[in-house]
């Protein structure tokens, strides 16, 4: 799976428009990011690449971008 | 709460309030047959265990068909059995529009069918032939709601409605069914904190609790007040076990 896929299947469970999400959003000024949309982030990391994503790696991401980051290892370029 | 002789089955005796409450149980003298997947980690609550006679069943209890023949099987080697301390059960944190129907059904099963099987093999002829007491580890989840947890919430809620109509079943038989419903142990939050919660959620939910986070003990005491003599005028009834956190 490449981070343009992984990022579709983020918008899909998000439940937002195709194309909101690239990359570089912010996270606390996304409106479809709140507790609920992490779990759903780390069911979509262990479902989709077998990564178990903790509760302290999200809380220190800044950036849609960060939250791929953690991905890396399993995310095709 | 003199339990001299008398034989009390714990499920999920490999960990936490389950390995806690066998510890309880053979300190107050019974024998204990301690039930989980795992045989090396049984082996381990074994070895805290007080007195001798105690047994060991590796059994995985989402095999519900085989329950009550397996049930059997074991009074034919401990006798027959007073008390089951059902402990065992599993957790899911995921919000509804992730899940997926496998997930639900196997939530429900663990902790809901494997109590109703567990129940109808405890009552059999030659299983309990004496009278006893059931009692099942639902949580506080049970009685709130919390966002991701519906199918948890639902299944631990399922225990006590089961709870209650046990026991006016099997009153008749002389067989009481009661309930603990704990809050949050320290230990499960170490293991929660691990995957899915932050230190701020954690510090959070310890506030919510008046007294803290409980530990394993806590509610151990609470299932052997209910097995033991001491609870003999109760029946369905769900004690809430939680810090005060179902208090606000």
């Amino acid at each position: 799976m490449t981070r343009a896929e992984f990022l579709q299947a983020l918008e899909e469970s998000f439940e937002v428009d195709q194309g909101t999400l690239e990359g570089n959003e912010t996270l606390e000024d996304l409106e479809c990011w709140d507790s609920m949309s992490a779990l759903i982030y780390m069911a979509l990391a262990d479902e989709k690449l077998g990564i178990t994503v903790s509760g302290e790696q999200i809380i220190n991401c800044k950036t849609v971008n960060d939250l791929l980051d953690l991905l890396d290892d399993k995310l095709a370029a | 709460m003199d339990m001299t002789g008398k034989v009390m089955m714990v499920t999920g005796a490999s960990s936490g309030i389950g390995r806690d409450t066998a510890v309880l149980l053979s300190q107050l003298g019974a024998r204990v047959v301690l039930v989980g997947r795992n045989k090396d980690r049984l082996s381990q609550t074994l070895g805290m265990l007080q007195g001798t006679r105690h047994t060991i069943e590796a059994f995985d209890l989402a095999n519900t068909d085989a329950l009550p023949e397996w049930m059997k099987s074991i009074v034919q080697k401990s006798g027959s059995i007073y008390g089951i301390a059902h402990c065992a059960g599993t957790q899911l944190m995921l919000p509804v529009r992730m899940l997926k129907s496998q997930q639900v059904e196997e939530v429900l099963r663990t902790n809901v069918v494997s109590a109703i099987m567990l129940a109808k093999g405890f009552r059999q002829r030659g299983v309990n032939d004496a009278g006893g007491a059931i009692v099942f580890v639902s949580s506080v989840m049970g009685e709130v709601g919390a966002p991701g947890r519906s199918v948890y919430c639902a299944s631990k809620s399922a225990l006590h409605a089961l709870t209650k109509s046990l026991a006016l079943e099997l009153a008749k038989d002389n067989i009481r069914v009661n309930c603990v419903a704990p809050g949050t142990l320290r230990t499960e939050m170490l293991e929660e904190a691990q995957s899915l919660l932050t230190a701020t959620q954690i510090a959070e939910i310890e506030r919510m609790q008046p007294l803290g986070f409980g530990a394993p003990r806590d509610v151990a005491h609470a299932l052997a007040f209910l097995l033991a003599e001491t609870g003999r005028w109760i029946t369905g009834s769900v004690l809430i076990v939680d810090g005060g956190y179902t208090a606000h």
